[in-house]
């Protein structure tokens, strides 16, 4: 439709004294022609003049042609679904129990979008510009097509980000319409101190938390190393909703063995407890935990009802145990080297009579106590990391299957040293005893001890690099530092070594191994056949040289036979915990016998996955001398065992294991309670609004479209502007006005 | 039984018999012993640094009659400047008078003895606080550990439980009932009686005690023959008897 409006930008004024002036024009033009003219040709005349006149006054109020025309914009309209592995969860407590109704928040949210004569997915690609995508963790676009076949599968939910970067990039005509349980849990988990956003937000709820019914164990703190014998505390909260009234058990299990059972009585709803729980652990090594309650009647959401954690355990201290055959300076100064090391526990017993010896006063006037022998070999031995036989015959003292369970006790990875002495190694009788096959030297029974002065130790090959009698970093210096090691007095002979021996003998028993060490099982063994090494102590400090090394040596025997990692001839690197999906690189070192680093071993490498499914990892030799590394990509979640071994020339060099665990970090499944709240805050801070799924109706769609309306109008008018002048036809009107006059006026004899 | 415990079993019969003299029966163990104490005995310039020649045998003796160790049973005598001092890191040094002072070099010796591990008895043969040999003694000690002085060693010290269960400190005279110590960190490197503890282990060649022990008499030369076996133990073994698995049953046997 097209409108006449004056848009002329002379004032109203001028026009009217332009048309006043034209009055007087056509007038004087009258009384002119009437003279020369009849009054009707006359008056024809004029006013075919006043026609023009009144047609050029009219041009001058600037005559103007509208044309208004109503028309709809297609508003941008981002639809976001939420797909996080939380929508799986079943979307009412009727759903949970398993009626035919039973359905995920994700079906409902599916069924809602494209259920119906008519989708609502279909009437808002009609209606607007759709945006649609499915997130997560991510966004990630979509079409209409593939709504029925979305999954609830990501790990996590980062909807607050993620609704933030939409409504920064959709523009201000535009509006979310967001589909989620509200669960968030990104980096930002509120509201609180989140810019505005700058278009609305229309949220709909999926999921009810009204019925809802779950109890889980949230908040684990447990330390992720502990120290053997020492108890470590862990706490936990644990969450209910919908259970108020119930009283539910909490297992605290390692591995698969019950540690202990706490009663959990839920006396509020929702309900939330702290629980402190504490354990001792007795061993080494990994240990994996975990604290579960059974499900419950009516629980919508199980998964969550266990946690499962692991502790490294590591000793605080190596225990040592060492049984001296009389008191001496070997034992006085092996005792102030072990009370110097912090690392080191020491429990000995100095058996400071033989059964031969006479006493002078009644036994309640002597500080002897019993040799618990029963305790220490039948109950206690497996508590301690090493025993040292110092200068000790078990003949005295034992029955010879206390000396079996020595053997067992390195079999199953404890370390046994013996120091020399006439009473050790062959001088002994060991050659007759179950330690025979443990000892890294031959005993023949022969061999005894030789009290004659001026042995100095001399570094072997393998000495040379073996960690035990490295006493300085720098090899040379390391070797001059033995030289100058004080002389010993007292050399036990044994046949011959069966292990690797660090140090021999020089002088009058050239070539005798002094200081030998081998392995037996999964444990390490040591000996070293005299009993005068607190002179590398005490008469190096009279000879103005370290007593340190004496200390050194002592601290390093100890380590070694603890296997203490840095010891270890294969050691597995570190893995941090990963994702699943996420490639690692599983690095390990491989030393030789000799404890140089070897890129030669042949090393296999095995992957223990949750299930205890097994993996082999190919390993390939790094350019660094002894490293070593594999790639590994765990699947899915849990705890993964890593187990190295290595060997050379068909000669095994050892073993090491780890673990890491795989897991999503954002505890996806973990709480299951839908966030209306945080939705209706989302809805309300952004001029939106919120909408429960099960109330979700025709009148939604229609009130978010009103709300989209009142926030920026969908509908416009179109104008066109035409102006009178610009156009032929008034031109070609004054021209036949005109010619008109002119023809008349010759016509009747004026011109 | 082995040879040595058959010689011990016959000489202890011997002995009980009386048939036997304590130093023959010593002699006896010396053959083809592995000696692991050796009894060090300082030799000093002034003074008198030997009140007691025949004092450490029958020390020796009873050591190994007694205990598991096996010591040898002459001393050895010493002075500060041997290049071997540091083969016997157990050391007694007595007298009875006032000694010329130490030379700087000796101090420094002594110093470096029994800051890494090595043991001093000092025995006052004398027994005058304040004279001779503890005038000197003191003066020379302050020399070594400037600021360290003798304290008294507390009844529940380790050296006083390293093997019997000691409630009274023995000697020729009770000049003073309790032991000094100069302690550095966890260890008593030096302990100090003043009581003459050489005079009541001294023995004439014909097996007879040269001094009398006054006021207790035999008990009391007893307890000092078992402060000397107790202070060597304790130098051998440090503070073992304060380790946690012996304080139960001590503490039960000295509360009876």
């Amino acid at each position: 439709m097209k409108e006449l409006y004056f848009i002329s930008s002379l004032p109203g004024w001028l026009i009217a004294l332009v048309a006043l002036a034209t009055i007087a024009l056509l007038l004087q033009q009258f009384l002119s022609l009437k003279q020369r003219l009849s009054l009707a040709q006359s008056w024809f005349l004029v006013l075919l003049r006043a026609v023009v006149y009144g047609v050029l006054i009219f041009f001058l109020l600037g005559p103007s042609l509208i044309d208004k025309r109503a028309g709809k914009l297609r508003r941008p309209l981002t639809v976001l679904i939420d797909s996080s592995e939380s929508m799986a969860f079943p979307a009412s407590a009727k759903a949970a129990a398993g009626s035919s109704a039973g359905k995920s928040r994700l079906d409902a949210v599916r069924e809602k979008l494209t259920g119906g004569k008519e989708p609502l997915i279909q009437r808002l690609s009609r209606d607007y510009d759709l945006r649609l995508f499915r997130f997560g963790t991510d966004l990630e676009p979509i079409d209409a097509t593939s709504v029925p076949q979305l999954k609830a599968q990501a790990q996590g939910t980062r909807l607050l980000e993620l609704v933030q970067s939409v409504a920064k990039d959709a523009g201000a005509q535009s509006a979310i319409l967001l589909f989620s349980d509200g669960i968030a849990n990104g980096d930002r988990k509120t509201l609180e101190g989140a810019p505005s956003l700058p278009v609305p937000v229309f949220a709909v709820g999926a999921g009810e938390a009204e019925g809802f019914t779950d109890v889980r164990i949230a908040e684990v703190r447990a330390p992720q190393f502990a120290f053997r014998g020492r108890e470590f505390k862990l706490d936990l909260t644990v969450h209910a909703a919908g259970l108020k009234g119930k009283t539910v058990p909490l297992y605290f299990n390692r591995g698969k063995n019950l540690i202990t059972t706490r009663s959990v009585s839920i006396d509020a709803d929702p309900f939330e407890q702290k629980i402190a729980l504490s354990f001792t652990p007795k061993e080494i090594g990994t240990h994996s935990f975990s604290l579960a309650i059974p499900p419950q009647a009516g629980e919508q959401i199980t998964r969550n009802n266990q946690k499962e954690f692991k502790v490294d355990v590591q000793r605080d201290k190596i225990r040592i145990l060492t049984l001296s055959g009389s008191p001496a300076w070997n034992y006085r100064f092996l005792r102030m080297a072990m009370k110097q090391d912090p690392l080191i526990e020491l429990v000995s017993f100095v058996f400071l009579r033989t059964p031969t010896d006479s006493v002078d006063v009644p036994d309640n006037q002597l500080s002897l106590i019993p040799f618990p022998i029963d305790d220490i070999f039948l109950e206690e031995l497996k508590n301690f990391d090493l025993v040292f036989l110092d200068d000790f015959s078990h003949r005295a003292y034992f029955n010879p299957v206390y000396l079996d369970r020595v053997r067992d006790f390195v079999r199953d990875g404890g370390g046994l040293a013996m120091f020399g002495g006439v009473r050790s190694f062959d001088s002994g009788g060991y050659g007759e005893s179950a330690l025979k096959e443990v000892l890294p030297v031959e005993l023949d029974g022969k061999g005894g001890y030789q009290s004659s002065g001026n042995i100095r130790p001399v570094l072997t090959a393998s000495g040379k690099a073996h960690p035990i009698t490295r006493l300085l970093p720098d090899p040379r210096i390391n070797e001059e530092a033995w030289t100058k090691m004080p002389t010993l007095n007292g050399l036990n002979r044994v046949r011959g070594a069966r292990g690797e021996v660090l140090l021999t003998a020089d002088g009058a028993a050239a070539g005798a191994p002094l200081l030998a060490i081998g392995r037996f099982g999964k444990g390490r063994t040591l000996a070293f056949m005299s009993d005068d090494a607190w002179r590398w102590n005490f008469i190096a400090a009279g000879n103005r040289e370290s007593p340190h090394n004496h200390l050194k040596l002592i601290r390093q025997m100890v380590r070694w036979l603890a296997q203490e990692p840095s010891f270890e001839q294969v050691q597995l690197r570190a893995i941090a915990n990963a994702r699943p999906g996420e490639k690692i690189a599983i690095k390990l070192r491989v030393l030789k016998d000799d404890f140089l680093p070897t890129s030669q071993a042949s090393v296999q490498l095995r992957v223990i996955g949750p299930e205890g499914e097994p993996s082999l990892v190919s390993v390939s030799a790094d350019t660094e001398g002894g490293e070593y590394t594999g790639e590994y990509t765990p699947a899915r979640e849990g705890t993964y065992r890593v187990e190295a071994e290595a060997s050379l020339a068909g000669k095994p060099l050892g073993k090491d294991r780890t673990s890491f665990s795989v897991a999503y970090g954002y505890g996806e499944t973990d709480d299951g309670l839908p966030r209306a709240d945080l939705l209706k805050q989302l809805a309300a801070t952004s001029q939106g609004e919120f909408f429960s799924l099960s109330d979700w109706n025709e009148k939604s769609l229609e009130k978010i479209a009103a709300r989209i309306e009142s926030h920026a109008p969908a509908q416009i008018t179109e104008q066109r502007q035409t102006r009178l002048w610009s156009t032929l036809w008034p031109f070609s009107l004054l021209l036949a006005l005109l010619s008109v006059e002119w023809w008349m006026r010759r016509k009747w004899g004026l011109i | 039984m082995n040879r040595r415990n058959f010689i011990r079993v016959l000489s202890q019969s011997l002995l009980a018999a009386g048939l036997l003299p304590r130093r023959a029966a010593a002699a006896q163990f010396s053959e083809k012993r592995h000696i692991q104490f050796v009894f060090a005995q300082i030799k000093y310039r002034g003074g008198d640094w030997n009140p007691h020649p025949l004092s450490v045998t029958p020390l020796m003796e009873e050591l190994m009659l007694r205990t598991s160790i096996e010591p040898a049973t002459a001393r050895h005598e010493a002075t500060l400047t041997d290049r071997d001092l540091f083969n016997y890191p157990f050391l007694y040094i007595a007298g009875k008078y006032e000694f010329d002072p130490f030379t700087q070099e000796e101090i420094e010796t002594l110093r470096r003895f029994l800051s890494f591990g090595g043991f001093l008895l000092i025995d006052d043969a004398l027994g005058q606080q304040g004279y001779g040999f503890d005038k000197a003694m003191r003066r020379e000690m302050q020399k070594v550990f400037p600021g360290n002085e003798f304290k008294r060693l507390p009844a529940s010290h380790a050296a006083l439980k390293s093997y019997y269960l000691l409630r009274r400190i023995g000697g020729v005279r009770i000049a003073n009932p309790n032991l000094e110590a100069i302690t550095l960190g966890n260890a008593t490197p030096v302990i100090y009686c003043q009581n003459d503890l050489g005079g009541a282990w001294e023995r004439d060649r014909l097996g007879n005690w040269i001094s009398a022990c006054t006021p207790g008499g035999e008990p009391q030369r007893r307890d000092a023959f078992h402060l000397g076996i107790n202070l060597i133990l304790y130098a051998m073994t440090e503070n073992y008897k304060e380790d946690l698995i012996h304080v139960p049953f001590i503490r039960r046997r000295l509360t009876r």
